[in-house]
């Protein structure tokens, strides 16, 4: 009905005053710093590659990153709720289902600036340091998981790496930002969503290993989709692993718009 | 006469198999301030949710301007400020940030306004800082300042004067009252103090347990008691002999403990005041008891659950 941006800038506005999303940002940035740093001036393979740092600092930052979307998904619903605004909120003009959009979408924003800056950083800040020689992705990482050998460069490789994550962060964020609705309760929604993140990376792959078909339809079996670059998990594709992954994404959404919609905001 | 603001036509509200609201149907004309007068737990604040669209409505309707509050959602809450309960604001905000973010969420709301509405609440400087600076009176500005941004119509208020410090309440009333004259606008406020009621509204509608009890109208009332009969006590030093002036005069007379009370209006008063004093009988004291809103409401309410 009305403009729609507007409400964007709105609930942007209530995530960037705050200054815990700055304090957020700054140790994301600060483990960058930390990591690099001290294994310049310890390291005696004065050959290093960059992107091996650039390895270690995503795959961390990128644990860090779930947890503060997480925070961020948490406050945007449920505290609303438990400081009272959300009845100023729902008395203006608007659909409930187009404020809760406007929540959501700025969450998302929020982890995508989160992961650009850890992309744009870790490349940039261990340029400085170490050899930019271009390696190949196998150099780096040697492959464990999935079948077969990931042919090509260090950095696209990264670049796919960060797309993988991605995906898998879209559909935590919307678990934390569905806990954030249903329960009204941002500690809750922060725990529960960054539980889910833990256990994927460890309870993920042994869960995967038990021998029965359903087991392929839960989702966090999917959640780490990285494997997936180098071929086939057993015998899941990665667009099968992404197709379960949407539908337990349109499911929660489904969910969590209908609650909101619903809701009594009461006592 | 001009179409009521706010119609209410069988609203029903049950939750589980309590029933919150039952069956009420009210008017609201618009440019009145307007009390919804009840003891705790009768259903105000329910009411005042259906009515902005926070929670549900079991049965009937609401409308408001016109337009159903749960079917055409976005055009009835259109011309609707509202404070529930406490004002809450976003704390880490300063206050002239939560006004912009409210400003923002309907249209044609310059910045020119917020400042207008700033001075009008008198918020004044303080409204750069942050909220949670503020003291609870300076919050309830702040509410009202972020319920008329968007000039309203209907100005609803639940409990405003929760929480305030007799100054703040004053300070409440009066500019509610510039509010209504000023803007023009309709003020719904729901309140258990009824002497705050009394002062405040041009009318009020008294609710228990979720039903409709009577709708009075206060200014009239202060009038009718100027020329109307009312019960009128005469403490005298012989109650006897005042009982047996009373009688012969044909004056119905009746035992106020160790007064006599009788019905008269302003004229009887000072007639029978000059009997009593011819028949050498002292007069201590004249009192009108005039029924006063809380007298209303007690007869109508029971009286069993006032806080």
């Amino acid at each position: 009905m009305y403009n729609f941006s507007k409400l964007l800038l709105n609930e942007n506005m209530k995530i960037y005053l705050r200054t815990r999303t700055w304090i957020m940002t700054g140790l994301l940035l600060a483990l960058v710093v930390f990591m690099t740093v001290p294994v310049y001036f310890m390291s005696k393979d004065s050959a290093m590659s960059m992107w091996t740092l650039v390895k270690y600092e995503s795959a961390v930052g990128y644990l860090l990153i779930a947890m503060f979307t997480a925070v961020v998904a948490a406050g945007s619903v449920a505290e609303e709720f438990t400081s009272g605004t959300i009845k100023l909120l729902l008395i203006r003009p608007w659909m409930r289902w187009k404020i809760l959009l406007s929540k959501y979408i700025s969450v998302v924003l929020f982890a995508l600036l989160q992961v650009v800056l850890l992309y744009a950083f870790t490349i940039a800040f261990n340029f400085l340091f170490f050899d930019h020689t271009n390696v190949t992705a196998e150099e780096i990482h040697g492959f464990f998981v999935g079948d077969g050998q990931y042919e090509g460069s260090a950095a696209v490789y990264n670049m796919k790496y960060y797309a993988m994550r991605f995906i898998a962060l879209l559909v935590t964020s919307m678990i934390a930002f569905m806990l954030s609705t249903v329960f009204r309760s941002g500690g809750l929604a922060i725990g529960l969503s960054i539980f889910l993140v833990f256990s994927s990376i460890s309870i993920g792959p042994i869960i995967g290993l038990i021998d029965y078909k359903w087991v392929d339809y839960l989702f966090f079996v999917h959640l780490d989709l990285v494997p997936y670059l180098t071929g086939n998990v057993g015998d899941r594709t990665l667009g099968f692993a992404i197709s379960v992954l949407a539908v337990y994404y349109a499911l929660f959404a489904a969910l969590t718009w209908f609650v909101f919609e619903k809701r009594d905001v009461g006592a | 006469m001009e179409q009521p603001i706010v119609q209410m036509l069988n609203v029903t509200k049950r939750i589980g198999k309590r029933t919150i609201i039952d069956h009420l149907s009210l008017d609201l004309p618009a440019g009145e301030v307007f009390g919804f007068l009840g003891p705790n737990g009768a259903g105000k604040t329910t009411m005042i949710r259906m009515m902005v669209g926070l929670i549900s409505i079991t049965g009937g309707e609401i409308k408001i301007d016109g337009h159903s509050i749960s079917k055409q959602f976005e055009k009835a809450i259109r011309h609707v400020g509202a404070i529930v309960e406490n004002p809450e604001m976003y704390k880490y905000m300063t206050g002239y940030q939560n006004l912009v973010h409210f400003a923002r969420m309907v249209p044609g709301v310059e910045h020119s306004r917020i400042q207008e509405v700033t001075e009008l609440v008198g918020l004044g400087s303080r409204i750069n800082d942050k909220v949670n600076t503020y003291s609870l009176g300076m919050r309830q500005r702040l509410g009202v300042a972020q319920a008329i941004l968007h000039r309203p119509k209907l100005l609803i208020l639940d409990e405003p004067t929760n929480g305030l410090d007799p100054m703040g309440i004053r300070e409440l009333r009066d500019y509610l009252q510039r509010l209504a004259k000023q803007e023009g606008l309709a003020i719904f406020v729901s309140s258990h103090l009824l002497a705050e009621m009394e002062l405040m509204c041009d009318r009020v509608a008294i609710i228990q347990q979720g039903k409709l009890v009577e709708v009075v109208k206060v200014e009239k009332n202060r009038e009718s008691e100027r020329t109307a009969t009312q019960r009128v006590v005469f403490e005298v030093d012989d109650l006897e002999a005042a009982l047996a002036v009373a009688a012969t005069e044909g004056i119905a007379g009746g035992r106020a403990g160790r007064a006599i009370a009788i019905g008269a209006d302003k004229e009887a008063v000072a007639i029978f005041n000059a009997k009593l004093v011819a028949a050498g009988i002292k007069v201590y004291g004249i009192q009108a008891q005039h029924q006063s809103l809380e007298d209303r409401f007690l007869e109508k309410t029971g009286g069993g659950h006032i806080v």
